[in-house]
């Protein structure tokens, strides 16, 4: 009997684990769902794990072949929770002298300009455990004091003595010259070898020592944990049967080896984000789009992000465990590239109120999932979006989350009449008054985003996910003018798809400040030759195929002066003299693009240059698998519902199908409503509905 | 409901909408911008007005100064400019202070917008220029004619067409002429987003301007009202001292509550200064003291002009915080920035939950000279401490009111020839109290460069430190101290190799007394 090769991908979510498995040659799917389980998350990997396999033993017996996994591909909320909770390492940091209170004093600056009673971000350490060395390099790496050994020694003896974890080494320029971090790096690993070390020159080698030190500080903080986790992880997969190598998704939308991961723990912040968005890429380019807005929205928040040409937009300024959710500035910078989402307070649960205007609003509190909206009957009594969804008949009170629970929509008409009364109008204008606000909070989110990158939302394809997405997902697009909506399929388990879509990836970055015409081109040549070699042995971790790796190399510059640098591509990794001439070009036609015009007597500057490596990014073809539980699980009749028809203004009849009983390539017409287990499309405008071959919907409103 | 009055949905989604475009038209011009005030510090700001030049939207995350000062400029201009007077097109422009912001720094432009050949609505963008001719910035400056170029009211477009004068005119008087052009190119291509944005929201919506306009000034205006009704009527005053150049210059704030309505007074501040650039034109008095009253009274309703109709802000003329022309008026922030401390510190009494002590603004070190044979310049904005409260120590190190940002050591190391030999919080300079008032700062620097720079200083809170509250010790007060000696800001230094320069920005005020 022949092998068939199968992945796996699981995902750690804050109120689920997610699995799925892909038959390899056919794209084929099983998807698998648990309660996350917050004390000890490995269980529930290993739960959907077991759920997967045996899907795929059921499998093995009805086609009479066997099955063998050749990797999984894991993402976590770990990282994240770890630094929201608090409850990370003991760690102790290096600084250099005269800057022990870079951590508390930040930039100064406050991230809402009315609230007097401002909560800033917590330092991750308390300032005793900052150690001061009297080491001093200049603003060129060259050495001005050199490194105090035997002070350094007395340090890390004492902090052994107070039962420090990690240690994080940020000292001043350590991003030209990593010399002193590594001499310290050395006699901590002779000292106090069983303590984790980060070294900011690794981390992060960036200029901005406030920035570096924060990334450092939170890598060293959860590196215990996050090697302690995977180190079980594996254990326990090996004890599943499986030997495949274990990769885990990173927050710049690609994968990288678990050792690697448990050395630069803080690039897994975002993983299930950055899943999720190439997930809705992936689903994109399969019918050939490459410029998407992807729309994930759930219980309690919704994210955007913009993509082009088929890639994810990043920002290489992340901020971790936010004091303000959803205010930038109010948590700890990150500096690893990530995916870049915006998130706002809008989902299922969100809360309709009357504000002090008189006027409708919705969120950002929410409900959660304890209360619960109304329609849950868990003793939720206001409001939220999605009562107002169920009163407009975009929801089924017997068929949510497939059947596995049911609606009290006498409960969400009477919280939503209570709420007409306060404001004055009938409950059916409420209801859609929600829906409505709810989508507006997103559309205009996606517009000042989108505008930020220069971008017309206008002329990009939706692409909708998450529980809720399908559902506000065409009145989000009419609200942006944008006129054609795409629906992936499995959008309740989008990251893990996405994770099967990811090539591995490794960024790095360094700065190195310097005007065009004095660039040191064998230092840089030297840097990036030992970034190189660093991504590189990364690569080879992960068992990325070296042949197909497709490296990039930008470099940010700018007018000498200004504030802000613009990325520019190299077009290839290495750095000659010879390639100044065309960078400069490069650069000024970029600049002209962007802001419109060059400065005729400005000096270009060269700021932080980031190389990095991917594989090559397939585009997969997925669609379900035939199990028999699927065929019972679609198997209802199509009927009619009444819906608010919103061009109409009142209720309408409307077809309601199963989604994944309709025959692939099937011409539908809107307004319609499809069902799926996770979600709901909701289709309340005029439009061309069709099903693709893979079981993606895609929409073309009027 | 009444006939001629919107929804409560619908005004929430148009109202919305009108937002985002105004944000939408910011995120054009910042990402546009040549200033790193604009970029790092949003030290700009746009705002929708309609036709008479009533503020409806501004963007979100621009600094507070200018929101009530943008739509003012509108109706300065319409002075000089009536309705009848504008073509579709049309951009108007100036930085006169008294007109614009308080400086000639940021330079303001506006545009009428027109829908079916009718004027029905502006938009107003101002931003920090990065430059306008004139000296480095410092606060020794006699009158406003040694400050840099002034801009009337003019227009620098008619109907599409610019007048190419003025950008002469502008070009000859500025040291980068590309870029403070450039700068006000940006202003105007975020005017001709957000007539784009108006006409497509005017399109799906059955609503004029000015209808929407009336509902979001009367509703907020509304709630204002009734918060303010909330309050126990009476005069409240605040005496707020701070450096002078011989005696301290006086901040005298009376709040005065008369059942919905609310008047702050500056009756018995200083006088004018001529020889120093630190006085405040009346239009930035009002845009700090409705800054501080917001903080307080209602952070959460929306700005638009009837957020403003209840406030009403009067100083006498010729003081420092109503200037009247000649005057210099570049480092107004030195005393607008007091002016919410000043009002906070007036509604004390009927704010037992909120009271708070006196903190200080921030203190900026600006240099310029040559490295390695090129020209620098760079600005270091030096926070300071902030006054503590019944509930929480004061902040150590932070800007406020205004919102500027600190340069990285090592950038500063990078652009200009200096080696910093600390950075710290200055431990013990807070207030002491029942709650300790936040710490300011110890900065110190070495310059080792080749050539000598030319230095200037702005440090508040030298002489006359933050006051504590309620028993509270005052803060400590701020030092510049150069080669070891303590030294006065005012003058423009020259550093030389091996000068050493050692910042301690102010600490601010205790709560309480100790022990209680």
């Amino acid at each position: 009997m022949s092998k068939v090769g199968f992945r796996l991908a699981v995902d750690i979510g804050g109120t689920f684990t997610d699995g799925v498995a892909e038959i390899v040659a056919s794209g084929e799917l099983v998807v698998a769902k648990r309660l996350t389980t917050h004390a000890d998350p490995g269980i529930a990997v290993l739960q959907v794990t077991e759920d997967l396999l045996r899907d795929m033993r059921e499998l093995e017996r009805a086609r009479g072949v066997e099955f063998e996994c050749g990797e999984v591909v894991h993402g976590t909320t770990l990282v994240t929770n770890a630094i929201i909770e608090r409850d990370g390492a003991k760690v102790a940091l290096f600084a250099t002298a005269g800057t022990r209170d870079v951590l508390k004093m930040g930039r100064e600056t406050r991230y809402t300009l009315y609230d007097l009673n401002i909560e800033f971000p917590k330092p991750l350490i308390p300032t005793e455990m900052i150690f001061e060395v009297e080491a001093r390099m200049d603003a060129t790496g060259r050495v001005l004091t050199p490194l105090d050994h035997a002070a350094v020694r007395e340090q890390v003896h004492e902090m052994k003595e107070a039962g420090v974890e990690a240690i994080a080494v940020s000292l001043l320029h350590g991003y030209l010259n990593a010399e002193h971090e590594r001499e310290i790096g050395q006699i901590i690993a002779e000292l106090h070898p069983d303590a984790k070390v980060s070294l900011s020159s690794r981390v992060a080698s960036e200029i901005g020592e406030f920035e570096r030190t924060s990334t450092c500080v939170a890598n060293a903080y959860v590196q215990p944990l996050a090697a302690d986790y995977l180190r079980r992880l594996k254990k326990r997969l090996a004890e599943s049967g499986i030997r495949a190598p274990l990769r885990i998704m990173t927050s710049n939308g690609g994968f990288t080896s678990s050792d690697a991961a448990a050395e630069a723990p803080i690039e897994l912040l975002e993983s299930g984000p950055a899943g999720g968005v190439r997930s809705a890429i992936n689903t994109a380019n399969a019918i050939g789009i490459d410029d998407v807005l992807t729309f994930d929205m759930g219980g309690t928040t919704a994210k955007a992000c913009v993509c082009q040409n088929g890639l994810p937009e990043l920002t290489y300024r992340f901020e971790a465990a936010r004091v303000a959710r959803f205010r930038k500035g109010s948590g700890l910078p990150i500096l690893v590239a990530s995916t870049d989402l915006i998130e706002i307070g809008a989902g299922g649960g969100s809360i309709a109120h009357r504000n002090n205007m008189g006027l409708l609003n919705v969120g950002p509190q929410s409900a959660s999932s304890e209360p619960g909206p109304a329609c849950y009957g868990l003793g939720g009594e206001q409001p939220t979006v999605t009562d107002a969804d169920l009163m407009l008949g975009f929801l089924d009170p017997d068929w949510f989350l497939g059947g596995e629970m049911t609606l009290d929509k006498g409960a969400a008409e009477r919280a939503i009449a209570a709420l007409a009364g306060h404001l004055g109008i009938e409950p059916l204008e409420t209801a859609w008054g929600i829906h409505s606000v709810v989508s507006e909070n997103m559309a205009s989110a996606a517009r000042v985003h989108a505008a930020e990158k220069g971008l017309d939302p206008r002329k990009l394809t939706l692409v909708a996910t998450g529980g809720a997405g399908p559902v506000h997902a065409v009145e989000v697009a009419a609200k942006l003018g944008m006129k054609r909506i795409i629906f992936t399929i499995a959008a309740g388990v989008g990251s893990c798809l996405g994770f099967l879509a990811a090539p591995a990836r490794i960024d790095r970055a360094w700065s190195y400040i310097a005007r065009v015409d004095k660039i040191d081109v064998e230092k840089v040549g030297r840097a990036l030759a030992a970034l190189k070699e660093d991504i590189r042995e990364d690569m080879a971790r992960s068992r990325a195929d070296a042949d197909s790796t497709v490296w990039s190399l930008g470099v940010e510059m700018r007018y000498a002066g200004q504030g802000h640098a613009i990325m520019i591509a190299l077009p290839d990794t290495g750095f000659a003299r010879a390639g100044i001439p065309d960078l400069v070009q490069a650069f000024e036609r970029s600049y002209e693009e962007t802001y419109g015009a060059r400065i005729p007597d400005g000096v270009p500057q060269v700021v932080t240059w980031r190389l990095s490596a991917q594989s090559e990014a397939k585009s997969r073809a997925f669609k379900l698998a035939d199990l028999e539980r699927e065929k019972r699980r679609v198997d209802q009749p199509d009927r009619q519902r009444r819906v608010f028809l919103p061009l109409e203004n009142e209720l309408g009849d409307v077809p309601v199908h199963q989604r994944y009983q309709i025959r692939p390539g099937a011409k539908l017409r809107g307004p319609l409503i499809m069902t799926e287990a996770e979600s709901t499309i909701v289709v309340a405008r005029p439009a061309d509905v069709e099903v693709l071959d893979d079981g993606t919907v895609s929409v073309a409103l009027d | 409901m009444p006939d001629n009055s919107i929804d409560p949905v619908s005004l929430e989604i148009i109202w919305s909408r009108l937002t985002s475009a105004v944000d939408e038209a910011a995120a054009t011009f910042a990402r546009t911008s040549f200033s790193s005030l604009v970029r790092d510090a949003n030290d700009y700001a746009v705002v929708l007005t309609d036709r008479q030049g009533r503020s409806l939207a501004q963007s979100s995350m621009s600094i507070p100064s200018f929101i009530s000062t943008l739509p003012r400029s509108v109706r300065h201009f319409l002075d000089v400019f009536p309705m009848d007077d504008l073509k579709p097109g049309d951009v108007l422009i100036t930085n006169d202070p008294w007109h614009g912001t308080g400086h000639i720094h940021d330079v303001t432009t506006a545009r009428p917008l027109f829908r079916n050949g009718k004027l029905v609505a502006f938009s107003a963008v101002t931003s920090h220029v990065p430059d306008i001719g004139g000296p480095v910035r410092n606060s020794d400056l006699g009158t406003i004619f040694e400050e840099g170029l002034q801009i009337p009211r003019l227009k620098l477009v008619r109907a599409g067409e610019v007048d190419h004068s003025i950008v002469a005119m502008i070009g000859k008087n500025v040291r980068v002429p590309a870029q403070t052009m450039g700068d006000i190119w940006g202003q105007v291509s975020a005017h001709n987003m957000l007539q784009d944005r108006l006409d497509v929201l005017l399109d799906e919506t059955a609503f004029g301007i000015d209808l929407i306009g009336g509902e979001i000034f009367s509703r907020s205006e509304r709630a204002l009202r009734r918060r303010i009704s909330d309050l126990p009527d009476g005069e409240y005053n605040y005496v707020l001292k701070n450096d002078g150049f011989g005696d301290p210059i006086v901040i005298d704030c009376t709040v005065k509550i008369e059942g919905d309505r609310l008047s702050v007074d500056y009756a018995g501040s200083s006088e004018q200064i001529r020889d120093k650039s630190i006085n405040v034109a009346e239009t930035y008095t009002f845009a700090y003291t409705v800054f501080g009253l917001k903080s307080i009274l209602a952070p959460d309703i929306e700005n638009n002009e009837g957020f403003f109709a209840p406030f009403k802000v009067t100083a006498p003329k010729g003081s420092i915080v109503n200037a009247q022309f000649p005057v210099a008026t570049g480092a107004r922030g030195q005393i607008g920035h007091l002016l919410p401390v000043a009002v906070l510190g007036a509604l004390r009494p009927i704010f037992a939950d909120r009271k708070m002590a006196e903190g200080s603004g921030n203190s900026v070190c600006t240099m310029v000279g040559q490295k390695d044979g090129v020209p620098f310049a760079v600005s270091n904005f030096l926070n300071a401490g902030q006054g503590a409260t019944m509930d929480r120590p004061g902040y150590d190190c932070v800007a406020f009111p205004s919102n500027l940002g600190n340069l990285p050591i090592e950038t500063f190391e990078t652009d200009a020839p200096v080696l910093v030999r600390w950075k710290r919080i200055r431990q013990g300079s807070g207030g002491a109290g029942h709650r300790r008032g936040g710490n300011g700062q110890s900065f110190c620097f070495e310059y080792v460069g080749d050539a000598p720079a030319n230095c200037s200083f702005l440090i508040p809170r030298r002489k006359v430190p933050p006051k504590g509250a309620e028993g509270g010790e005052n803060g400590a007060p701020a030092r510049l101290i150069v080669n070891g000696t303590e030294t006065a800001p005012y003058l423009i230094k020259s550093l030389a190799k091996g000068d050493v320069v050692h910042v301690q920005t102010a600490g601010g005020g205790g709560f309480g007394a100790r022990g209680k």
